[in-house]
């Protein structure tokens, strides 16, 4: 479930945890005899600045750290985490995810090495040592860019979140991988009110692995205008109609359409288990010969990029989807290992507290030939979705829905009346069957994503040219 | 470590280094779960784990740390982070922290602890996940592989401290069993899932339960299709009328409504909805799960009618928000130590009627059952309700054949008058509970 919300050079930080001690973990997690082993070491610095009714309601930051220790035995796996960083806690945690291999082996010691990360993300200054006041002036110049927009804007929140995450990962592999990932996103809520007391909202924001001076280009004031105009735009819109018609999808954040359509039943732990109505179609047509989805932890600065996986495997770049026909899914190492695959760097998890299942990093559709203008004028009638709110998806039946938060009908290829209250919904490979144009405009969205597994949250990117799709569900209230 | 020394030394430190109020909110769990996976064990996890949150208020500005480093060196600067940060914050002669007769008359909340959750068997969550996934399997031989089986259990202990002289705390247990199973027909696949959580034992729900009604309702989705675009009665199932209701108490936020950002903000003793709709929010209510003797902040938790006999009777508070709307707290600060407050529910109800659920049924000419649903989709702002929704359709008052691929959708303040019957089946699956509830005339959206 995706929903919309809310590094540093790769400077030597150094580990909580020495080399030795991290050996010394790796021979405990192996003691019962174990096929592999894991040390994952975190340290996580959060900083946020909240505006609500014009004033900075409050600034807070917050510290994590622990360890997280996995043992493999088979398809088995033992999982334990401590947030106590002495060392006897440690070995009792690596003492406790041993228990899950049954044989009595023997002592054994191993070595790790530290090994080059790629860096596809590099922060001059860690977001973590940016004085707070200057975060707060972000916020506050959003606000008043909103407020300034329009008269009807009544209600503004304003939130700016960063994170310095440092991770440390050895394995017995001998691997031990070390990254940096600073993360921020502003964003901006807005409540307009129009005639007769009708209300309307809007919402933008965005960031990525960047350092501040990201703000000086992407300015809050872009932001705080950006969202009244949403707010604004809709008032007085009329009820979805619902049932099958086309859809025009702008470009950005509508990417989370092939987030949910087929990312999610894409990842290799849902094929393995046979959960996902994908699983067993490697190679043939699953969307129109317009779609090729390409999943892709190396963009640069982009919020869902990764340098390396957190099971310390690089970030990749993977054609999921070519002209139609499924080309790969996303590997784990666990799953690839059960699959006889290779780790394709989806290994993520949200903290120290959490295993790593495959995950998708920034997933986007490849451009097509049409012109954007051309893909509207070809609409006799239909649905043009400008803003959308989040999604969902069953990954058995394939069953998505998501919600559009700005929506225009199109009448005779132009764009009319506002329309509120719409959710597209649809079955995963049905909707990319009906692909039938795809606009040569892609566009990232503005780094606003988090994708929800399992009870795990990891930030993701998304992208999408403009896009038509033919026989769409809308949902609505007029019949 | 005696936890409720350690909040009281950083309330201490706080006021020292110049806070007016300080308040520490501490929380520590010892969890463990497992999963399960083709009659083996899939994954096993154990941890401690241990957390502070810090909330200061300096110049009438909020500050707010927290840690999960508790080594006396690193909480001393945790401390002065608090004060440096509420520096960058506004000043409102509103912040503060609950006043001492907000803090008084402590509540008994009855037994939250349950010494035979916490004295389990480490085996008992491998016995009872299996246990699930043996019966799921059995039920027919359609569910073709599960996408997560598993239990657990939880203990916990949250002290609260602050300069007003607070020191209190709790300790509580939980246990939960739960089953993602996949029915295949070989073209379809359908999943469902059935979970329990409970604070004592005894009232967990047995595995063969647990591993049948999952089964159950996966199977009856095979052969599911889209039905035509139409207004009809519309059943929502006791999961998902629970969703449903925490829209409604959403609503109910008493920032939202101060902020006129909820379509129930001007109806306060209005009537909303029908004689048989009562909407509560109890923190004392006995054994549930989201019972405690005071909340995020530590103010007594109470029970606040939202909704009563149709009519709209309370919005929910916490002090700050309470100050700010002239009007005092209910208690419904929610929290976890690495957050500030904000408001929340403890165990939400709607409080169920006396027909059988079958009855709601059968008195259905034609209309819609949904038992799963997709996307958040309500909006507390305009009212808008739109959300993906799977469930079985009704004809001549019997359920008869599987529906995917619709939405369902309303204004939240319609379909408050349209709910037309509550059915006496109230359950919890979670803080929130609810019946089967029925609406008059709801859009369903499919070719």
């Amino acid at each position: 479930m995706l929903k919309a919300q809310i590094s540093s050079a790769n400077a030597k930080v150094s580990s909580p945890l020495s080399a030795a001690l991290i050996e010394r973990l790796l021979s405990a997690a192996m003691s019962r005899g174990g096929d592999f082993a894991e040390v994952y070491v975190e340290r996580a610095i959060t900083t946020a600045v909240m505006l609500d009714e014009r004033k900075i309601k409050s600034a807070q930051t917050g510290m994590i750290q622990g360890v997280g220790v996995r043992v493999i035995s088979g398809a088995k796996v033992g999982y334990a985490y401590s947030d106590d960083l002495d060392e006897p806690a440690l070995l009792r945690a690596a003492q406790t995810a041993a228990m899950i291999a049954e044989s009595s082996g023997a002592e054994k010691s191993f070595k790790v090495s530290r090994e080059p990360t790629p860096l596809y993300y590099r922060v001059a200054t860690p977001l973590s040592q940016v004085e707070v006041a200057r975060k707060a002036e972000l916020v506050r110049r959003a606000d008043r860019a909103a407020h300034g927009f329009d008269p009807r804007v009544k209600q503004v929140t304003a939130t700016y979140v960063d994170q310095t995450k440092h991770i440390w990962v050895a394995n017995t592999a001998g691997r031990f991988a070390q990254d940096t990932q600073d993360l921020c996103r502003l964003g901006v809520q807005v409540v307009a009110v129009g005639k007769n007391g009708e209300r309307r909202t809007g919402f933008y924001g965005g960031g990525g692995r960047v350092g501040f001076s990201h703000f000086d280009t992407f300015t809050p004031e872009s932001v705080g205008r950006e969202a009244a105009r949403q707010a604004i735009a809709t008032l007085g819109a009329v009820d979805a109609k619902a049932g099958t018609q086309t859809v025009v999808l702008a470009p950005g954040w509508s990417g989370i359409l092939l987030h949910e359509a087929v990312g999610h039943g894409l990842e290799a732990d849902f094929i393995r288990k046979k959960t996902s109505l994908f699983a067993g179609k490697l190679g043939q047509r699953v969307a129109s010969d317009k779609v090729t989805v390409i999943d892709d932890g190396t963009v640069a600065n982009s919020r869902g990029s990764i340098n390396v996986d957190d099971e310390g495997n690089p970030g990749e770049r993977k054609v999921l989807i070519e002209r139609g026909v499924l080309k790969g899914y996303m590997f784990d190492s666990l799953s690839a290992k059960l699959m006889g695959q290779r780790s394709t760097g989806s290994g993520r998890r949200e903290s120290f507290r959490h295993m790593p299942m495959p995950r998708m990093t920034n997933t986007y559709l490849a451009p097509g030939d049409d012109a954007p203008e051309d893909i509207v004028r070809a609409v006799k009638r239909g649905l043009y979705c400008a803003q959308f709110g989040g999604g969902q998806v069953d990954i058995s039946n394939g069953n998505f829905v998501f919600e559009v938060s700005e929506a225009y009908e199109i009448e005779n290829g132009r764009l009319g009346r506002p329309v509120k209250g719409a959710t597209l919904i649809g079955v995963g490979p049905e909707a990319l069957k009906n692909v039938s144009m795809v606009g040569s405009d892609p566009l990232p969205d503005p780094g606003l994503g988090t994708c929800g597994k399992d009870g795990q949250n990891v930030p993701v990117g998304v992208g999408l040219p403009t896009v038509r799709i033919d026989n769409m569900t809308v949902g609505g209230t007029k019949v | 470590m005696d936890y409720r020394e350690l909040a009281k030394k950083l309330v201490h430190r706080a006021r020292k280094k110049g806070a007016r109020q300080a308040e520490a909110f501490l929380e520590v769990g010892r969890q463990s779960s497992c999963r399960v996976r083709e009659g083996e064990i899939e994954d096993l996890t154990e941890a401690t784990s241990k957390g502070v949150g810090l909330r200061v208020v300096s110049n009438q500005r909020v500050g707010f740390a927290y840690t999960s480093d508790f080594d006396p060196g690193s909480l001393n600067q945790f401390v002065d982070r608090a004060l440096q940060l509420a520096e960058a914050a506004a000043p409102n002669k509103l912040n503060g922290l609950p006043s001492t007769q907000d803090l008084s008359n402590r509540s008994h909340a009855g037994e939250l602890f349950d010494p035979e959750i916490a004295g389990l068997p480490s085996d008992w969550k491998i016995k009872a996940s299996l246990e699930v996934e043996r019966v799921g399997k059995a039920v027919d031989p359609r569910i073709t592989t599960f996408e997560s089986v598993g239990a657990g259990d939880y203990v916990s202990e949250v002290v609260v401290a602050s300069s007003s002289g607070l020191v209190d705390a709790y300790s509580g247990t939980y246990a939960f069993l739960y089953a993602m199973p996949v029915a295949s027909d070989g073209t379809q696949l359908q999943t469902s899932y059935w979970v329990d959580y409970k604070r004592f034992f005894k009232d967990l729900e047995s595995p063969e339960h647990v591993g049948r009604q999952a089964a159950q309702r996966a199977l009856r989705m095979l052969g599911a299709k889209k039905v035509k675009s139409q207004k009809v009665p519309v059943i929502f199932d006791p999961m998902i009328a629970a969703s449903f209701v925490d829209s409604i108490a959403s609503a109910a936020d008493g920032d939202a409504v101060f902020k006129k950002s909820s379509f129930l903000a001007k109806h306060l003793n209005e009537r909303i909805a029908g004689e048989q709709v009562t909407l509560v929010d109890d923190g004392l209510l006995p054994r549930a799960l989201g019972t405690a003797p005071f909340d995020g902040e530590g103010v007594p938790t109470r029970r606040t009618a939202i909704i009563e006999n149709g009519i709209l009777r309370n919005f929910l508070y916490d002090s700050f928000t309470a100050r700010k709307a002239k009007t005092r707290t209910t208690g419904n600060a929610s929290r976890s130590y690495n957050a500030l407050p904000r408001i929340g529910t403890n165990n939400l109800y709607l409080v169920p009627g006396t027909k059988a659920p079958e009855d709601l049924i059968g008195e259905v000419e034609s209309g819609f059952y949904v038992t799963a649903m997709l996307g958040r989709g309500a909006d507390i702002v305009t009212g808008q309700y739109s959300r993906g929704a799977n469930g079985l359709w009704i004809e001549k008052g019997e359920l008869s054949y599987p529906v995917q691929e619709v939405t369902v959708a309303g204004d939240l303040l319609q379909m408050l008058r349209q709910l037309d019957a509550v059915g006496n089946d109230l359950q919890f699956r979670g803080s929130t509970g609810a019946p089967t509830i029925r609406f008059a005339e709801l859009t369903v959206a499919g070719d």
